[in-house]
């Protein structure tokens, strides 16, 4: 092996590593923060739809409803991340994984 | 006058009688007429000696003239029904229970009943190419008029659902990492495609409500009823609706005036204290006072509603519909 080959073999476990940290430090809890900032917007979202889950009532829920069928995982999701959802702050900062 | 023609009022002014006498106008007018009764007690088929359903039949010996007469209750739970069979095509048994609660829960609201009804109005609005006149005998909720002026308070919540589902979806693209499949799409969302037809519908409705409607109150002499009628009024000028005229039904026959029996002073005395009424009526009511309509001796059906049409004096010849 010679000197050239080497330090291609060196950079291209550099350039992974570097590809690796890239995308666990940056790009991934940058994602991870959309769909979390998605996931709150549409909470929001249901929220308003169905206002009368939590005993606020509503003129549109009558309308709404008609959209039940078509929001299965929402639905599903949304209950899930109420149920788990314990303050602001530690949703807001989990993509740092404390 | 417009093609839509909603009568209001308490329950028990006369709503129906005075419905069913202007549709009878209009119909021997020459005008193809439909009018559309809410009453579960169904008192349009009381009017006609006919029973009617949900869908539009001509009236036997009225030419040019047919009723509707639509259960609330009915609509309710025909929504209700759609919306449960779709339920169970699309979504999983598992959570159907779930979804079923919030759907229940949606169709026992206080305004189910009136968003049920409201829906039907516009229904038979947008498909009333067959008349020319649509005469609608309004539930006596105090609640259905109002409704009335919610179009475009619905339409632009509706228009924030929307907004708000666009934004999530939108952030649910953005992160979608490489190959992977974004958890919403866009294109083809059935939540907005739903809402959308939903908000052409308020579109709909507002228009043809706003442009297409004219709004009558039927009201009592007596002080109860004018109260009623003011706040009724303003009620709907704070929706920017406009009440066209009213109707006073049930008054009182003065009796001769050689007579001075009992009988006689009493009807003397109550012909006096409503004229009072009727005055406060016009003097301070922002409507004119179309009509006055007296009482008969026993319920107004057949050749009596004829004779209560010639008193109506509101106008039948119908513009063509410009909201569409």
């Amino acid at each position: 092996m010679n000197v050239a080959d080497r330090i291609a073999a060196y950079r291209e476990v550099v350039e992974e590593w570097l590809r690796g940290l890239y995308h666990g430090m940056i790009s991934h809890p940058a994602y991870e923060k959309i769909e979390k900032e998605a996931e709150d917007l549409e909470d929001a979202f249901l929220l308003a739809c169905f206002p009368d889950a939590f005993g606020i009532p509503s003129p549109v829920s009558y309308y709404t409803a008609e959209i039940l069928p078509y929001i299965e995982s929402e639905f599903k999701a949304w209950e899930r991340r109420l149920w788990d959802r314990q303050t602001m702050l530690e949703r807001k900062g989990q993509q740092y994984h404390f | 006058m417009k093609p839509f023609v909603f009568f209001g009022g308490k329950g028990g002014v006369g709503k129906t009688t005075v419905s069913c006498a202007y549709a009878r106008k209009c119909a021997a007018a020459g005008v193809e007429t439909l009018v559309v009764s809410t009453d579960p007690a169904h008192s349009v088929s009381d009017v006609f000696d006919q029973q009617f359903g949900d869908a539009p039949e001509s009236v036997d010996g009225v030419d040019g003239l047919s009723a509707l007469e639509i259960d609330p209750e009915d609509e309710v739970t025909a929504h209700l029904d759609d919306i449960r069979n779709r339920l169970s095509d699309q979504v999983s048994a598992s959570m159907v229970n779930e979804i079923n609660k919030q759907l229940e829960m949606a169709h026992q609201t206080p305004g189910a009943y009136e968003s049920a009804l409201f829906d039907r109005f516009v229904e038979v609005m947008r498909d009333s190419d067959p008349y020319d006149r649509v005469v609608f005998d309004t539930a006596p909720t105090g609640s259905t008029l109002r409704l009335l002026g919610l179009p475009e308070f619905l339409e632009s919540w509706v228009d924030r659902l929307m907004h708000k589902r666009r934004q999530s979806i939108d952030l649910f693209e953005k992160a979608a990492v490489g190959n992977n499949e974004p958890r919403r799409v866009m294109d083809g969302d059935p939540v907005l495609a739903r809402l959308q037809e939903r908000k052409e519908f308020f579109e709909y409705a507002g228009g043809a409500l706003r442009e297409d409607a004219a709004f009558f109150l039927v009201l009592n002499p007596d002080q109860l009823s004018v109260n009623e009628t003011e706040r009724a009024i303003s009620d709907m000028a704070d929706e920017n609706l406009e009440v066209r005229g009213l109707v006073a039904n049930k008054l009182t026959p003065s009796p001769d005036d050689d007579e001075n029996g009992r009988g006689a002073r009493y009807l003397r005395d109550r012909v006096e204290t409503e004229h009072e009424r009727l005055t406060q009526v016009r003097e301070s009511l922002d409507a004119p006072l179309l009509a006055e309509i007296q009482s008969r001796t026993r319920e107004v059906k057949g050749d009596l509603l004829a004779e209560v049409a010639d008193e109506l004096d509101v106008e039948v010849a119908a513009e063509e519909p410009t909201f569409v």
